[in-house]
């Protein structure tokens, strides 16, 4: 279980609070006015913003004392989630592991409709197909958390109902704690198996 | 491990320069600074020539390049200007003993122009040395100047011609107001580069009336050996170059290295006059600017190839290049090394902290090379044998001399990945080599372009090899030198065109780099 216990943060000069938890294997939706909060906290649970007090705890243990780099988090941003300088394929190649991981890359490409893009660079890919790419490898990562900031913002609507099936499905079968921030209420029914309303 | 490396490389920086403080401190020798040197006439003697010919370098350089940058701006169907750009940038690099060389036979005592001149001419003394100086910084001013230029709006000149200006309200309102801080900044760097000139000064000054700082330190080294003498002469000089560089510093840095047009502008049309104008002062300023390396090829025609030893010059040839490729790569290392405390403070918003960092990374840049030379060679010199380790310590200095050349370079291009992707490759937990590897691609161009500049400066070195360097170990600059010195002038010639061609062949691949990395 992911516990936010009695978080506080400082964010500029307001004190954001937070307190809830999540399930091993739920799909938290979060959603709230610009502003309130939401990017902060997943940024502090990702180790990117100083806790002020309170606690975040995965299965029972805090995960405030680790490093970015220790914490069983991966994250999707709202941009800036390809080195550009890189190629796709270069890009899919961080965080992931196992011997079938190229099939599975090919596989969620297939259904991610962006498989003909693996080879080329970010630059000439469009919004959309870099989102998808990010969501991609964003979920096959085997970091148990998945933090999600608004990851279907620059899909159209068909593509939108694909990407929102498909992270729905992965998170479900390799059992991941998402939590997803979205101004869509779309979103919240297809994806999430819970709302959180943050103000 | 990254963390360390990147601490070891400033706590190196530092070492340096704190060892050669304390070898001019002198602690640990009772060699202490002899300060009755200031009511010596002979000092107020070389210290003010040193500030005059800085000064009068610097306003010579910028003046005279301002119409040059003007005739590459107004016209800019100006044939070859790539390739006008690029040779700026070798007189700017240029090593001093080539220029000397070239100088000599155009200006020296039999010289092939000094036919019009009067009788009392002498390249040697204030003349030859404002020639000189004006030589290697009137380029660079030229490629800050144009860039500049280059930065003036196009909605500015159109609003100027909307207005009606005439010719003499848009200089002054346009032209002017867009160049004075520019004007202001060569002058300060020209000013604090002259006022650091060693190789121009040794070879063509002498005497009280026409000796610097730095010579006079060592001459007092290296012929007097007195050693309270040189400590007074250093403490000086980098007092006045600190209280120089500050400042300079205070008016901007100068970015010269970036002078490629932007897509064409709209810019007012030159009079057919004024075209005319331009297209001759750019023609004599590349006359003006190849002549002393054209003047090589007479000098190398009057070597007698029966007597000549290749290896006497591919020796010095293999020496300047093996040390300083050492030197550039160490400085490479260096810099970003130091540049890793930097990025993590910058990362956590601790401007204090990165601005420490930053001041330790270039601090190298306030003390001259030949203040920090003679500080550790004076540390050095009752501890280790310097006859035989010296060439350690030249390719050591001018490494870590050079460094903040690179740092220059390299700082604002790591920043800028740390900006776009440091969360990026935390969130995907790339530490170490896996960190480089994807930083690699990213820096790739600035770092090889960094690397010919450095390895440019590290190649033209006088300063150090002069209080280090030793006869088994001789670089070409040096070998020029002696050569020249010794009124061998076919044989300078020959090895100042090798050393040319070997940084003509860089700035070609440093141009191309630069373009690359969009610099």
């Amino acid at each position: 279980m992911l516990e936010i216990d009695h978080l506080e943060v400082r964010w500029k000069e307001v004190v954001l609070k937070y307190n809830f938890t999540v399930d091993v294997g739920e799909i938290l939706t979060i959603q709230g006015r610009s502003g309130v909060g939401k990017t902060t906290l997943l940024n502090a649970i990702a180790g990117f913003e100083a806790v002020d007090q309170g606690d975040i705890r995965w299965d029972g243990r805090s995960i405030v004392p680790l490093k970015v780099t220790q914490r069983p988090v991966s994250m999707l941003f709202q941009e800036h989630n390809l080195f550009e300088h890189l190629s796709v394929w270069q890009n899919l190649q961080f965080g992931l592991v196992g011997d079938d991981i190229e099939q599975r890359i090919r596989a969620a490409a297939e259904v991610l409709e962006v498989s003909d893009q693996l080879d080329k660079s970010p630059l000439k890919l469009s919004g959309g197909q870099r989102q998808r790419i990010a969501i991609l490898r964003t979920l096959l990562r085997p970091e148990p958390i998945v933090l999600l900031d608004e990851p279907f913002a620059e899909l159209d609507a068909t593509t939108r109902l694909i990407a929102n099936d498909w992270v729905r499905e992965t998170a479900k079968a390799t059992n991941k704690t998402v939590l997803l921030i979205t101004h869509q209420d779309e979103d919240v029914a297809r994806v999430g198996d819970r709302n959180l309303l943050l103000s | 491990m990254t963390e360390f490396f990147g601490k070891l490389s400033v706590l190196f920086l530092v070492s340096v320069t704190t060892l050669s403080f304390y070898g001019l401190i002198g602690f640990d020798g009772g060699n202490s600074a002899d300060w009755a040197l200031l009511h010596d006439s002979y000092f107020w003697s070389i210290l003010g020539f040193s500030l005059k010919q800085a000064v009068l370098s610097a306003l010579l350089s910028v003046l005279l390049a301002w119409p040059v940058a003007r005739a590459l701006y107004y016209s800019p169907k100006l044939p070859f200007k790539a390739g006008f750009l690029s040779l700026c940038l070798l007189c700017f690099i240029i090593p001093t003993l080539v220029l000397i060389t070239g100088l000599v036979v155009l200006l020296g005592r039999s010289g092939l122009l000094i036919d019009g001149l009067p009788e009392s001419w002498s390249l040697y003394g204030l003349h030859g040395i404002l020639i000189a100086h004006v030589y290697l910084n009137l380029p660079f001013a030229v490629r800050a100047l144009y860039q500049q230029m280059n930065n003036i709006p196009d909605t500015s000149w159109k609003l100027a011609a909307q207005l009606k200006l005439s010719r003499w309200q848009r200089l002054r309102f346009v032209e002017l107001a867009s160049l004075r801080a520019t004007f202001l900044r060569m002058f300060g760097f020209i000013a604090v580069l002259c006022f650091n000139s060693f190789g121009v000064v040794l070879a063509l000054g002498g005497g009280p009336q026409a000796t610097t700082l730095e010579v006079a330190m060592y001459q007092a080294l290296k012929y007097d050996f007195n050693i309270p003498e040189v400590l007074a002469l250093a403490w000086v000089q980098f007092a006045i170059t600190s209280l120089l560089y500050v400042i300079v510093s205070r008016w901007g840095s100068a970015n010269w290295l970036s002078v490629e047009t932007v897509s064409r502008r709209w810019v007012p049309e030159a009079s057919p006059l004024m075209k005319l104008w331009n297209a001759l002062l750019y023609g004599t300023m590349w006359c003006i600017l190849l002549l002393p390396m054209l003047a090589l090829i007479p000098g190398i025609s009057e070597m007698n190839w029966k007597t000549f030893n290749a290896w006497s010059i591919a020796q010095p040839a293999l020496v300047t290049l093996l040390a300083a490729l050492i030197s550039a790569l160490l400085a490479l290392a260096l810099s970003y090394g130091s540049l890793i405390p930097l990025r993590q403070a910058a990362m956590a918003g601790k401007g204090r902290r990165q601005l420490t960092y930053e001041w330790l990374g270039m601090h190298t840049l306030l003390a001259p090379a030949m203040v920090l030379s003679v500080g550790l060679y004076v540390f050095l010199l009752r501890r280790i044998d310097l006859d035989h380790w010296g060439m350690l310590f030249v390719v050591l200095l001018n490494a870590v001399v050079i460094t903040p050349f690179a740092t220059q370079h390299l700082r604002p291009r790591l920043l800028q990945f740390d900006q776009q992707y440091y969360r990026l490759a935390d969130s995907l937990k790339l530490t170490g080599w896996a960190r480089l590897k994807v930083e690699y691609p990213w820096i790739k161009s600035t770092l090889w372009f960094s690397f010919s500049l450095v390895l440019l400066f590290a190649m033209g070195d006088v300063a150090v090899f002069a209080i280090f360097g030793n006869d088994d170990w001789v670089t070409l600059p040096w070998l020029i030198y002696r050569l020249a010195g010794t009124y061998r002038m076919a044989d300078a010639s020959l090895a100042s065109a090798v050393l040319l061609i070997m940084c003509a062949m860089i700035v070609l691949y440093f141009e191309r780099s630069r373009q690359h990395a969009g610099n």
